[in-house]
């Protein structure tokens, strides 16, 4: 590996209170490739991908993005945050606002984009999402997986170095995954850097460059998918893989 | 549960319900409002064709207008008021924080009709004295051009009006900072996650993003205290403000004509409550249906 980190984490703790959400924890995340963090809830995954934008601080260790360390200034924060896009399991959509609003706001006041320009980007983003049809709308009117791709959407609009997803599809029906997964799939290909918190192994297999397996807020193993899912050496790995894959 | 009740379970109940619509509907009608239309409605008559109580009301009109301002300007400074104390309850700043819940339980904490002699006759005295010691002190040090406005700052000039919409502001600001507050937590945390993940200030978040969903839910909140304000200005008649309230106490105490006097106040303070409420109403109703 030659190329520089996009985001390099240096050995992290991060506790509340009593309980230690991370315990030590170093990893790097490359241009271009797709890192997948599985594990049991608890385990420290959502903490882990929060910290990379700093929507968590550690209380030990550093986060790099791009080779500048996050160091509390709000200034550097709120740049660096813009140009990471973060997905979430609720959607977060804004509720008040259209679905092309809720695009556009953030380029507006964040980027300081025109409006004109901010509007064809983010028609751009809806159609590369599928649903440009929706622009108008209130995002209460879509379903769950529509709302989901808006909330791709708007987070691509800001043209992010790197996409973060913390479970984007364990809110979802079931018959509204694929769709979301399929989105995912499509800007895994097109090179996009991404850090999936998911419990979906076909995605997983799919996309990953990287897999994680993470236990008691430490990274327990890490490695291609092929090796972490058909030949996980440590049994805490082998042990969580069994119980998904009995559901 | 509802969700396991049979299609065929749940057609029958909607056919009850049905059948027993209409004498459901008379039960649940609001007669009790065309009981209250009627007494406005009759009480007007009564003031068109009663030469007294004619006479009573073009008296007690003279004050409309100081109840409609006094009303309008100390609502609009209690929700500014308002929206900063009650983003200080929520403040990460144990200093803000503190300070906003001090000013709200000091407020709560007395009558509104003391508060009001409390504000005219000690807050704003205390206020102007303390700027007249700051005026006096920045001419000591020669920064005359902000002394001036202060030092020439006295209370006899200060108008009881003015002291009376500041009373009510300040005590009302208490009251719409509890619903400011609950408004901001009434939105989940989600939205400030979502926000600040795309690189907004927290203050960007709060103004595009957490205050228009919180000032939505809280509107009806704001209408009703709107409407109680209106009521409240009949205190500042104390202060000997000529609102409705101290008009008709003037003219009552002058013609003698004590029922007439009062059953014309307390149809117009009526009126103008219950028009009030139908609006806010309608307003609720048309927010729910946009938002849907
Ligand atoms: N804001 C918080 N306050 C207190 N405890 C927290 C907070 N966030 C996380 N924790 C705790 O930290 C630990 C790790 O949480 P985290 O959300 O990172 O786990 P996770 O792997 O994402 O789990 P899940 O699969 O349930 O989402 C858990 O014990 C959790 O209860
Ligand atoms: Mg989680």
């Amino acid at each position: 590996m030659n190329a520089k980190p996009m985001i390099e984490i240096k050995n992290i703790y991060k506790h509340f209170g009593p309980v230690r959400a991370l315990d030590g924890v170093s990893l790097k995340v490359y241009p271009g490739r797709v890192m997948v963090i599985i594990g049991p809830s608890g385990s420290g995954k959502s903490t882990l991908l929060r910290c990379m934008n700093h929507m968590e601080v550690e209380n030990k260790g550093e986060v790099w993005v791009e080779g500048e360390l996050l160091n509390g200034t709000q200034k550097n924060l709120n740049r660096i945050r813009s140009e990471i896009g973060m997905v979430f399991q609720l959607f977060n959509l804004y509720p008040h606002l259209t679905v092309l609003e809720n695009i556009t706001l953030a380029q507006r006041i964040v980027k300081k984009v025109s409006k004109k320009e901010a509007i064809e980007n983010a028609m751009h983003q809806l159609q590369r999402v599928g649903i440009a049809e929706k622009a108008d709308v209130h995002p209460q009117k879509l379903s769950g997986g529509q709302q989901q791709r808006v909330a791709i959407a708007r987070a691509l609009a800001m043209k992010p170095k790197i996409m973060l997803f913390d479970e984007p599809t364990s809110a979802l029906d079931p018959e509204m995954i694929k769709e979301v997964l399929d989105v995912m799939l499509l800007l895994a290909k097109e090179g996009i850097t991404m850090v999936v918190v998911t419990h979906e192994m076909g995605f997983a297999r799919a996309a990953a460059d990287e897999v994680i397996f993470m236990d008691e807020g430490l990274i327990v193993e890490h490695g291609t998918p092929e090796q972490l899912f058909d030949h996980p050496i440590h049994p805490r790995t082998k042990q969580f893989l069994s119980q998904i894959l009995a559901h | 549960m509802i969700e396991e009740t049979s299609p065929a379970l749940r057609d029958r109940v909607q056919i009850s319900m049905d059948k027993k619509s209409l004498r459901q509907k008379l039960k649940d009608f609001p007669w009790w409002f065309v009981a209250l239309l009627m007494i406005i409605f009759s009480s007007y008559v009564l003031i068109a064709i009663n030469p007294k109580y004619k006479d009573a009301f073009l008296f007690i009109r003279i004050g409309l207008s100081t109840t409609i301002t006094t009303t309008l300007s100390a609502f609009f400074i209690a929700l500014i008021i308002g929206l900063i104390t009650g983003l200080g309850r929520i403040s990460q700043s144990v200093f803000f924080r503190n300070l906003a819940t001090l000013y709200v339980e000091f407020i709560r904490g007395v009558p509104m009709l003391v508060l009001i002699f409390f504000i005219a006759f000690a807050g704003v005295p205390g206020v102007v004295d303390g700027l007249n010691v700051i005026g006096h002190w920045l001419q000591s040090i020669g920064v005359n051009f902000l002394a001036a406005p202060l030092i020439t700052l006295e209370n006899k000039n200060i108008d009881m009006t003015v002291r009376a919409v500041i009373a009510l502001s300040v005590t009302y600001g208490a009251f719409l900072a509890e619903i400011f507050r609950a408004g901001i937590q009434s939105i989940g945390y989600g939205q400030m996650e979502a926000a600040r993940s795309q690189g907004m200030s927290f203050w960007q978040a709060m103004y595009y993003i957490i205050l228009p969903q919180a000032i939505r839910n809280v509107l009806p909140a704001l209408g009703n205290d709107f409407v109680a304000m209106l009521k409240d200005t009949s205190l500042v008649s104390v202060l000997a403000v000529r609102d409705i309230t101290q008009v008709a106490r003037l003219y009552a105490g002058r013609s003698f004509r004590y029922e007439e006097t009062y059953t014309t106040l307390v149809i117009m303070y009526l009126s103008m409550t219950v028009i009030l409420s139908l609006l806010v109403k309608y307003l609720e109703r048309r927010y729910h249906r946009s938002e849907r």
